[in-house]
């Protein structure tokens, strides 16, 4: 696969973005009843790259791509702090924000493929449906556009009615990115996409999430060095809640600034 | 892990535990676990032994009892039964005509001697009517008395067989010697009922014309049934064998249930089982929104303090004695839906005002009170069951909470919400003190020409009629033993539902 050059200087501060940035987040404490599990993030995201979540177990990756698209409402006793998370400028935190309308628009892709147990077409087809979209055609031609998408549909366009709990785990876990796709997210966040997948499966995922970045922005949570390193373009270590240390991939990977961080990427990490 | 493991350091060999009696602990313990196993499943095998040989060797008897019936003319008896029993109809409703009339006259504000002056050509006819059931009356008599005492002694069973064989005979000869006396009976009754429907008086308004009208179509009816009770009469075969099958088919299929202590008892299942059907129905039909509604509510939308207050609030249903429930059905519910119904607000229901304060629809709504819990509680169950990431990816995917609910969540669910209400079912279906307290008891197929008003007609169920006649009878007689047939079918009944319940159940663990 060809390499990603990422030619941008590194942006540890927000406040000036180089290019279009898409999500900011600025001084973000969130905390899980008694457990500050964000402290005080600063983070800005550039409109279509990718950017991968990088630390050890524990250290709050999942809590915020949960935040980005509000999944933590569902949390009980979950609350923020302090701190505002923007995206295309908006605050989602305010109080006139439609939930709904930001799902729709940061679409969130989970650890454990869970398709819905309907036939692969309805599956893709859920989230128009619930938009209301009734037209036959329109429907097919989502539902094959986001499985061309998802690399899946010469794998499945013979069997769309068939249950999406027959296919292979790693067909699976396509078949929830082209149900993300289907909505027309502009951010898709994914939460170790690839942990429960062999190597073959891995790299198509990682190979479509480098085709996916043409339109969209990624957000991706690994504990796989090489992963992040092979499909983003930013990649931030956190550590204990804290967001240790946020650069270009290749200079995280190749002239980590933190102690911490060099211990992590290099493996030395306890 | 050092040294190579030492002969009699490693401990292979197996230590003895303590004995008690000869044998070991662990055996004992084993021994008491499984036998209460076996004792379970034993006494299930004897109770379902017992209710089959008991149920079962009701048809032999039913078969011979029909036999008797049949061979000492009795049968015969109940075909001029039959043709008197229509005859009474028609003069019941000419009666009614009469009553209509007077009614209606008297809203009109006449006097006594008015009305009776206008209503008197009705009551001639009416006593004419009454005149011409006399002979097919007496006729009736005579053959019932020709017959009784036949019948009495077969049952008896005291005679050997020749002898019995001799006493038949001459029954069905005495009988036939009757045929010809029933022929000139029915005949006469042709030319009289010709002669009664020319004499009707004419009426004054659209009601009392159409029931005029009604009821010379019914009196025409009949007279061209009159040759068909001839023709069964010449059909009827006085020696042809009852088949076990026959037997088997007149209780299954039969429409009467009735116990006759000195005569002749007819067991048909068909008024107790649609009487159980219906009153489940009804229950059902309440229970299935009650119970699944209040499930996805508490499970789906509620707040947790709701949840906590409504599972509770509604599990305690369980806890209310079902001769509580059936209580209150008699004193409060029946008496509030009877007073509801004669509300004039309601006249545009057809049917209502109801006359029975105990129906099926009193003990369908009591039913459907018991049976809510357990649809509750499992289908809320099987809707906790679904894999909470479902949920957030369907909010995720930008649906709302209804949406994910629907679409989703009970779809999932849906095999398990069925078994909870296949379970529900079988539990209302088999429930005997409500529906003997509130049911009505009256033993009649419900009568379906209603509409929707058969749900407020009195009837009996499977469950009522074994509770209430159990009592009475004597071990080993015929009635004794329908009783048990009776409760073979409500267990088969159960057992069926109970098994799909189940197989569902199974089906969406496997989903999972
Ligand atoms: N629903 C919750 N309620 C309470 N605490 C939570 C909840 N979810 C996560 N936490 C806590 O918040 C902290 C961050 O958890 P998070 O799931 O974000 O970690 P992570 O970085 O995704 O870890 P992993 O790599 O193992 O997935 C942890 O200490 C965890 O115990
Ligand atoms: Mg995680």
């Amino acid at each position: 696969m060809e390499n990603p050059t990422p030619q941008h200087p590194h942006e540890t501060d927000p406040d000036t973005p180089e290019r279009s940035t898409i999500i900011e987040i600025e001084g973000f404490n969130f905390y899980y009843g008694q457990t500050h599990a964000l402290k005080d993030i600063n983070l800005t995201v550039e409109d279509n790259s990718v950017t991968a979540l990088i630390g050890p177990s524990g250290c709050g990756k999942t809590t915020l791509l949960r935040c980005l698209n509000r999944m933590n409402d569902l949390t009980e006793d979950a609350r923020i702090d302090s701190g505002k998370i923007l995206i295309n400028g908006y605050n989602i935190y305010d109080k006139d924000v439609d939930v709904i309308e930001l799902r729709k628009k940061v679409g969130m892709v989970f650890q454990k493929s869970n398709p819905f147990p309907k036939s692969i077409y309805d599956n893709i087809a859920y989230g128009l449906r619930i938009q209301g979209i009734r037209s036959r055609s329109k429907l097919n031609e989502a539902v094959e556009n986001c499985l061309r998408a998802a690399a899946l549909w010469d794998e499945v366009k013979d069997r769309l009615n068939d249950n999406a709990m027959m296919l292979s785990g790693g067909q699976q876990q396509r078949l929830c990115i082209a149900r993300a796709l289907a909505v027309e997210p502009e951010i898709l966040l994914m939460d170790e996409p690839c942990s429960a997948l062999d190597p073959v499966a891995t790299s198509k995922v990682e190979e479509l999430i480098h085709s996916l970045k043409e339109d969209y922005t990624i957000v991706i949570v690994t504990h796989n060095m090489q992963q992040a390193a092979r499909v983003s373009d930013h990649t931030a270590f956190f550590y204990l809640g804290r967001l240790v240390e946020y650069n270009v991939t290749e200079a995280i990977f190749m002239n980590p600034k933190d102690p911490q961080t060099e211990a992590y990427v290099s493996g030395r990490f306890g | 892990m050092s040294k190579a493991p030492q002969q009699d350091r490693l401990k292979l060999r197996r230590s003895k535990s303590r004995q008690w009696l000869g044998f070991d602990t662990q055996r004992l313990l084993k021994l008491f676990f499984g036998g209460n196993a076996v004792i379970a499943v034993i006494v299930l095998l004897l109770i379902t032994f017992f209710l089959f040989r008991e149920g079962l060797s009701f048809f032999p008897q039913y078969q011979k009892n029909m036999e008797q019936y049949r061979r000492s003319g009795m049968e015969f008896t109940s075909l001029v039964n039959e043709e008197h029993e229509r005859f009474n109809q028609l003069f019941r409703s000419l009666v009614d005509i009469r009553k209509l009339q007077i009614e209606q006259l008297t809203a009109q504000g006449l006097s006594h001697e008015e009305i009776a002056q206008a209503s008197a050509a009705l009551r001639e006819r009416i006593y004419a009517f009454s005149e011409l059931a006399v002979p097919l009356r007496n006729y009736q008599r005579d053959v019932r008395n020709i017959t009784r005492d036949t019948y009495a002694l077969a049952q008896a069973d005291l005679e050997d067989e020749a002898t019995m064989a001799q006493h038949y005979d001459n029954t069905i000869a005495a009988l036939r010697a009757t045929f010809s006396t029933y022929e000139e009976i029915n005949r006469q009754l042709v030319g009289s009922i010709e002669a009664q429907l020319a004499l009707m008086p004419d009426f004054e308004g659209t009601g009392l014309q159409a029931r005029a009208k009604d009821f010379r179509q019914d009196a025409e009816q009949f007279i061209v049934s009159l040759p068909t009770y001839q023709a069964r009469l010449t059909a009827w075969q006085p020696v042809k064998e009852v088949s076990l099958w026959e037997a088997i088919a007149s209780f299954l299929f039969g429409r009467e249930w009735i116990i006759n202590n000195d005569g002749h008892s007819s067991y048909g299942l068909l008024p107790l089982l649609t009487g159980s059907l219906l009153v489940t129905g009804i229950a059902i039909t309440l229970a299935i929104p009650l119970g699944v509604g209040a499930a996805i509510y508490t499970n789906q939308m509620a707040l947790r303090g709701e949840a906590n207050f409504i599972k509770p609030f509604i599990e305690f249903i369980t806890a209310i004695p079902s001769v509580v429930i059936g209580f209150f059905g008699i004193t409060v519910f029946g008496s509030a839906i009877r007073w509801l119904s004669q509300q004039s607000a309601l006249d545009w229901l057809p049917f209502f005002p109801i006359t029975e304060r105990l129906n099926a629809f009193t003990a369908g709504c009591l039913l459907a009170l018991m049976a809510v819990p357990t649809i509750f509680t499992l289908s809320e169950e099987a809707l906790n069951r679904v894999p909470k990431i479902y949920k957030e990816t369907s909010l995720a995917l930008g649906a709302n909470r209804f949406q994910t609910t629907m679409r989703i969540i009970v779809p999932t669910a849906l095999s398990g919400i069925i078994s909870a209400v296949l379970l529900g079912i079988g539990r209302v279906i088999g429930e005997t003190m409500v529906v003997l307290l509130c049911a009505g008891n009256r033993i009649q197929i419900p009568q379906l020409s209603e509409g929707v008003g058969v749900v407020f007609e009195p009837v009996h169920t499977m469950t009522g009629i074994i509770a209430q006649e159990m009592g009475e009878v004597a071990q080993g007689s015929m009635h004794y033993r329908a009783l048990f047939c009776v409760g073979i079918v409500l267990f088969v009944l159960t057992l069926l539902i109970n098994y799909i319940a189940q197989k569902l159940f199974q089906h969406e663990r496997v989903g999972d």
